[in-house]
């Protein structure tokens, strides 16, 4: 007999999780928009290992909420919202290695207080924030398409 | 419980929260809870990561400057607290009884209320000085537990 808390209890942690994976990006992202330029982004960028933390602690409990549940997620027919999730989540993967293999991350280290980044940089913060806001689309139809909302 | 009935016959028989309550479409309650999600997500984690600084974190990082982010804090703030009038009127009844209900408002409200304390102070602090003051510490550790405690008692709810 599964006890009544494990679900909310993963589910809390999973949204922990992503609160502060979502402020690590939002603010990093934001600062390359060009907000609260007076932050060196080096040091705001060092917070980044963090935010993989954060993910894993997303991750682990997503997972133990998929097993938990696994026909809401994977049906059959397996859950759209959670196919679309899973796809975004691989993009964002590709754009979180096209940001480090290029250098661009180190470059945009470089960008000082008051300095502005370069336009690729603003590009690639782009599409972070268009894919993490499909992520929490996709993730808010998963309950809704499995019923469980 | 007055107020409480006269709100419920009128959502019960409007056009636009019949149509949030009943209708399949996902540009209805799903969506309305998609925008709750989101911006409670970006204010509450934008947030933790201000008041992680306050507490210590990431020292390098000066601190007046974060005040620029407070814009898109209030309105993530503003957008999580209008979807979530529009799904509490849709459903009062039921979210009114739930026991974690007045648990959730308490957090969000005292989240809410440091928010704007932290913004009138985080400018003023002497980013030439290493240490935040011991108060300002005590409200980014307040802040921190509010919003985690919000969002941990909207989770719980669901299965109140």
């Amino acid at each position: 007999m599964k006890s009544w808390w494990l679900v909310p209890f993963c589910k809390t942690l999973h949204y922990f999780g992503i609160t502060v994976l979502v402020g690590i990006v939002g603010l990093v992202d934001l600062r390359i928009f060009g907000v609260a330029k007076g932050l060196p982004v080096r040091p705001l960028q060092r917070l980044m290992p963090w935010a993989v933390v954060s993910f894993l602690v997303a991750a682990a409990s997503g997972y133990a909420l998929l097993r938990i549940n696994p026909a809401n997620s994977l049906g059959p027919p397996v859950n759209i919202a959670f196919a679309a999730k899973m796809a975004l989540l691989v993009l964002i993967g590709l754009n979180d290695i096209l940001y480090f293999a290029t250098r661009l991350k180190r470059q945009v280290d470089g960008v000082g207080a008051g300095q502005s980044t370069s336009a690729s940089a603003k590009i690639v913060a782009t599409v972070s924030i268009i894919l993490w806001i499909g992520v929490v689309y996709w993730s808010r139809m998963l309950t809704f398409l499995a019923g469980a909302i | 419980m007055h107020i409480v009935e006269i709100l419920q016959r009128w959502t019960e028989s409007n056009a636009f929260f019949t149509w949030l309550r009943e209708s399949p479409s996902v540009w209805a309650y799903p969506f309305v809870f998609f925008v709750h999600t989101l911006g409670l997500l970006f204010a509450a984690g934008a947030s933790v990561i201000i008041d992680a600084r306050l507490l210590g974190a990431a020292r390098r990082l000066p601190v007046a400057p974060f005040a620029r982010f407070y814009k898109a804090i209030w309105v993530g703030i503003v957008f999580t607290v209008l979807s979530g009038a529009v799904m509490l009127v849709s459903d009062l009844q039921t979210k009114l009884m739930n026991p974690l209900f007045p648990v959730k408002m308490l957090f969000v409200v005292v989240a809410i209320v440091l928010t704007a304390l932290l913004r009138r102070r985080i400018t003023s602090v002497d980013d030439a000085e290493s240490t935040v003051s011991p108060r300002m510490r005590a409200l980014a550790a307040l802040s921190l537990l509010c919003w985690l405690g919000a969002i941990a008692s909207g989770k719980f709810a669901a299965y109140f």
